[in-house]
């Protein structure tokens, strides 16, 4: 049956190329179930806690957007494998609700596909992992280049900005970046 | 397939057949997403169960992205200036420097400058004097938060402030703020140290730049458990919480000139006759005043800070003088130093016992240059002094870690030839993850006690969990000695001497490739010919306070350095020991002690590292030594992990509203060190921005201002997977497969109808 055979060595391949793909999105997933675990921990001892035992990265946060109900536990770092796991703190800014701003970046696919339904003026609730909660309101967006953020970091306010690659529904990687920009309106503990 | 031909009779047999393949496509996509999971699961698994030690998992990659390469170089006519003068008096059996920084500023902005530097690890660090224009302010000891508070307060108010903190035993921070435009501000420090003797030799030492450390990537946790015994602990899992603190910018030899000029000038004043002064690193003029007395300065004036400087000096006469006995009064107290060498057994009566020697060798990227050049040439020397009847292994690390043999060997010919060739084709690459070799090499698998354990340890040193090695050491060492060989021209002193004093062994330095043989014959010395061991001081009259509380072995050539607080300078001191199998003891009257000084500072230093030592052993909470270290920091004026000088102009000299840039100022690379080794590929070179900080609040508006000219220092990473590339890739294949099969199936049935 040697005309089957073609069909099947092409289903084959799909079928590898899918599971492949759903794997990022299972991965994506999975993490983020480990990390709300982890992230409970270190909010309840204030310690670091990593999600399984060779992570080279740490739940630092978690952000929530509870119009639209989507959230997030924000890693350290944004090696490619911390950003596979959940949106990544970019190491040279500040913690959030730090004075100065705070990026946090993602996957548009994965843990930042609800960024486009954040709208202006939306509350961000941000979790820190010693469990201190800070709110933020969206005020701007802008989409820019990945290489010109116009990201202050020496602002004087405290500042959070949410960032993925744009357009979103693009499949092919580029280099315009959306930047969701917020201000902290609230602390508590 | 024959399910295929077989299935003709259906009555709809090409919508059977589509269901039957869905159903076998569901299924298997499930199957994949199955395995996909499973995958997962197992990559994952180990954690369920994470005890063991991954420390292969760590990927070069990781050690790579350190902070380092985020900061950019500050290769720009923009920065702020610096120059160090390093003046030295030695007298005795001490010697006080004083470092003097130079802050210029030749910008249009108010700037505050922040400058790491290195500092012997035995130094004493009691003075800061800011000179401003012609006013010189002293600083103050505090604790450190209440410094940090002080000088952040001056720094906002516009006035000039200057604060010293500790970052490591070796490693300290300037931060000077409110340099106005135009404006040069001194900073000096003063520090007691006391002079280095081995054997005939005395030396002295002055790092002149901080080598970048590795900083392991938090893999490893470790747990400390609440002391009460209620068995609840917190998992600990940064091996450098401070790494940005160390980590300053550093500058690629091969494309800048190197910065930080720096002149020394050593006024030596030995006590004795003087034979050879030598300087190793560096090309020096000496002038003789009279014959007990040297003033040695650069040849050539200011020298780039990219090596250690270190100073020799021996004896006119042939032997050192073995007993030194020094004094000093402060307060109500009477501050004592002794130096004491003794005597070294007869070889002749003392069979050397067999050695099992474990050789440790630093592979990792901060070795490239010539410091491997130097550490394997020393292991080749080492390799060809062993004796038949030793056993030996070698290990190699970077971040990873190869034994040559499963288990120590006999060191015979084939052996010694395999180990030998196995070390000259080692290459510098990689990160240092040094705390699985020296476990590796404290693991004692022969346990056979007729042979005496020594771990020789080869590296720079370049780490920056120093504590990690330390506890190692500390819960692993057993039966075996540690000695530690420093390599290349700024190793990390801190981590050898303290790693060699847990260990038991001594420390070896090695800075250039001449010293190798004379420095590994000295060690060899050490190696070979037994320890001066079970030391205990005895102070006939005295109430003493004696550091360090515990004395180490002394190994051949070595004195034997005690420090203590009396209450009366009265009676005699007894030293008692064994040299080899032989009890020996000396009797020093304290009469006939030299006014020395310093000493207090000295003594109150030793004791601070033996509260660190305690600490480190766990045979003391972190609350008393720490408690400990507080209250001889503050009595003696000392700065420590827990005090900082701190300096304040009290007249404010930035103007209100005038903005502050904050400038860390970029470190040489050592030399014979090799940037691209160590940090990887060389960045892209772009004009730095200084990090502003404002400090007023007035300059929100201009602070939110886009800036699309210059490139920022924030880079957005890559946020898009192919995830849905490759599933919308997927999907079109199955799609594809889906209409060929239909189409072929279409095929037989056309040419079985004809």
């Amino acid at each position: 049956m040697p005309r089957f055979i073609s069909p099947l060595v092409l289903a084959l391949i799909g079928l590898i190329l899918f599971g492949d793909g759903a794997y990022i999105h299972a991965k994506a997933w999975l993490a983020q179930v480990l990390l709300e675990r982890a992230f409970d921990r270190s909010a309840a001892t204030g310690e670091v806690v990593k999600p399984w035992s060779w992570a080279d990265t740490w739940p630092v946060a978690r952000i929530e957007v509870k119009r639209i109900g989507a959230g997030a536990i924000v890693l350290e770092g944004t090696s490619g494998q911390a950003l596979a796991f959940g949106p990544g703190h970019i190491h040279q800014t500040v913690d959030a609700g730090e004075r100065g701003i705070a990026v946090y970046a993602a996957h548009r696919d994965t843990h930042f596909r609800f960024l486009r339904n954040v709208a202006i003026g939306d509350v961000i609730d941000v979790t820190r992992r010693d469990g201190k909660h800070f709110r933020y309101r969206a005020d701007s967006s802008t989409v820019v280049r990945f290489d010109e953020s116009g990201i202050d970091p020496a602002t004087q306010d405290v500042e959070l900005v949410l960032t993925t690659c744009w357009p979103f529904d693009a499949v092919t990687p580029g280099p315009e970046r959306y930047v969701l920009h917020a201000t902290l309106i609230e602390a508590g503990e | 397939m024959d399910t295929y031909d077989t299935a003709d009779s259906d009555a709809h047999p090409i919508l059977g057949r589509l269901i039957k393949i869905g159903l076998f496509l569901l299924a298997q996509g499930i199957a994949v997403l199955l395995v996909s999971l499973v995958a997962l699961l197992v990559s994952f698994g180990t954690s369920w169960s994470a005890t063991a030690v991954q420390a292969s998992l760590l990927q070069p990659g990781d050690a790579k992205s350190g902070s380092l390469l985020l900061k950019e170089d500050g290769a720009t006519t923009e920065a702020i200036r610096l120059g160090t003068d390093i003046d030295i008096t030695v007298s005795g059996p001490t010697l006080r420097a004083r470092v003097t920084q130079v802050f210029r500023n030749p910008t249009k902005d108010w700037v505050e400058a922040t400058y790491v530097y290195p500092l012997p690890s035995g130094g004493a660090v009691d003075t800061l004097k800011m000179v401003v224009g012609d006013r010189v302010i002293v600083g103050d000891i505090k604790e450190r938060q209440q410094a940090r508070v002080i000088y952040e307060q001056a720094r906002r108010a516009g006035q000039k402030a200057a604060l010293t903190e500790q970052e490591r035993p070796n490693i300290f921070t300037n931060s000077v703020a409110n340099i106005g435009p135009g404006e040069t501000v001194l900073v000096q420090i003063e520090y007691q140290e006391p002079v280095h003797q081995s054997g005939s030799e005395y030396s002295l030492r002055l790092p002149l730049v901080v080598g970048p450390r590795y900083n392991p990537a938090p893999i490893v946790q470790s747990v400390d458990f609440r002391k009460d015994g209620s068995g609840w602990g917190a998992t600990n899992s940064e091996p450098v919480p401070d790494r940005d603190r160390i980590s300053p910018p550093v500058l690629d030899a091969a494309r800048n000139a190197p910065v930080n000029p720096t002149s020394i000038t050593v006024r030596l004043k030995a006590g004795f006759a003087l034979g050879e002064v030598r300087s190793h690193h560096h090309n020096v003029k000496v002038e003789s005043p009279d014959n007990a007395t040297r003033i040695v300065s650069l040849a050539e004036g200011a020298v780039p800070a990219d090596r250690d400087f270190e100073l020799t000096w021996k004896p006119a006469a042939e032997k050192a003088p073995s007993v030194g006995l020094f004094r000093e009064r402060v307060g109500d107290a009477d501050y004592l130093l002794a130096f004491v060498t003794p005597p070294s057994a007869e070889q002749a009566t003392q069979r050397p016992l067999p050695r099992e020697v474990v050789f440790v060798i630093d592979n990792s990227g901060s070795m490239g240059g010539t410091s491997i050049v130097q550490a394997k040439a020393s292991l080749t020397y080492a390799l060809s002094r062993l004796q038949p009847n030793d056993r030996f292994n070698v290990i190699r690390f970077d971040d990873t870690m190869d034994l040559l043999f499963p288990a120590s060997v006999p060191a015979d010919a084939t052996h010694v030839g395999e180990a030998t060739s196995f070390v000259s084709a080692l290459q510098a690459r990689g990160g240092t993850e040094m705390v699985p070799a020296m476990r590796a090499a404290l693991t004692d698998k022969l346990g056979d006690t007729s042979m005496v354990r020594q771990v020789v340890f080869l590296t720079d040193g370049a780490i920056g969990n120093e504590q990690q090695l330390f506890e190692t050491i500390t819960a692993m060492r057993g039966r075996s000695r540690v000695f530690m060989v420093g390599i290349g021209s700024a190793p990390n002193t801190y981590l050898m001497t303290r790693a060699a004093e847990l260990g038991r062994g001594a420390f070896t330095r090695i800075g250039s490739v001449e010293q190798v043989e004379e420095r590994m014959r000295g060690l060899f010395a050490k190696l070979e010919n037994p320890a001066v061991t079970g030391l205990s001081a005895k102070f006939s009259e005295a109430k003493a306070d004696v550091t360090p509380a515990i004395i180490p072995d002394v190994y051949r050539d070595e004195p034997l350095v005690l420090a203590a607080r009396l209450d009366k300078l009265a009676g005699s001191l007894e030293i008692k020991g064994r040299v080899g199998d032989r009890p020996w003891s000396v009797t020093l009257p304290l009469q006939n002690a030299a006014e020395g000084k310093g000493l207090s500072k000295l003594w109150a230093k030793r004791k601070i590292g033996d509260a660190e030592v305690t600490r480190t052993m766990r045979e003391m909470t972190p609350e008393d030594s720490d408690k400990a270290i507080l209250a001889l920091a503050l009595d003696h004026q000392i700065v420590t992990r827990l005090t900082s000088l701190v300096a304040v102009d009290k007249t404010p000299s930035r103007p209100e509203g005038e903005p502050l840039k904050l400038s860390e100022l970029p470190l040489n690379l050592p030399a014979g060190w090799d940037f691209e080794k160590v940090f990887g590929e060389r960045p892209h070179l772009t004009p730095t921005q200084l990090r502003e900080r404002h400090a007023d609040a007035r300059n929100q508006p201009t602070a939110r201002r886009p800036t699309p000219a210059t490139p920022d220092a924030i880079r957005l990473p890559k946020t898009a997977t192919s995830a849905e590339l490759k599933m919308i890739g997927g999907f079109i294949l199955i799609v594809l497969a889906l209409i060929l099969f239909v189409f072929n199936r279409r095929q037989p049935l056309l040419t079985d109808a004809a």
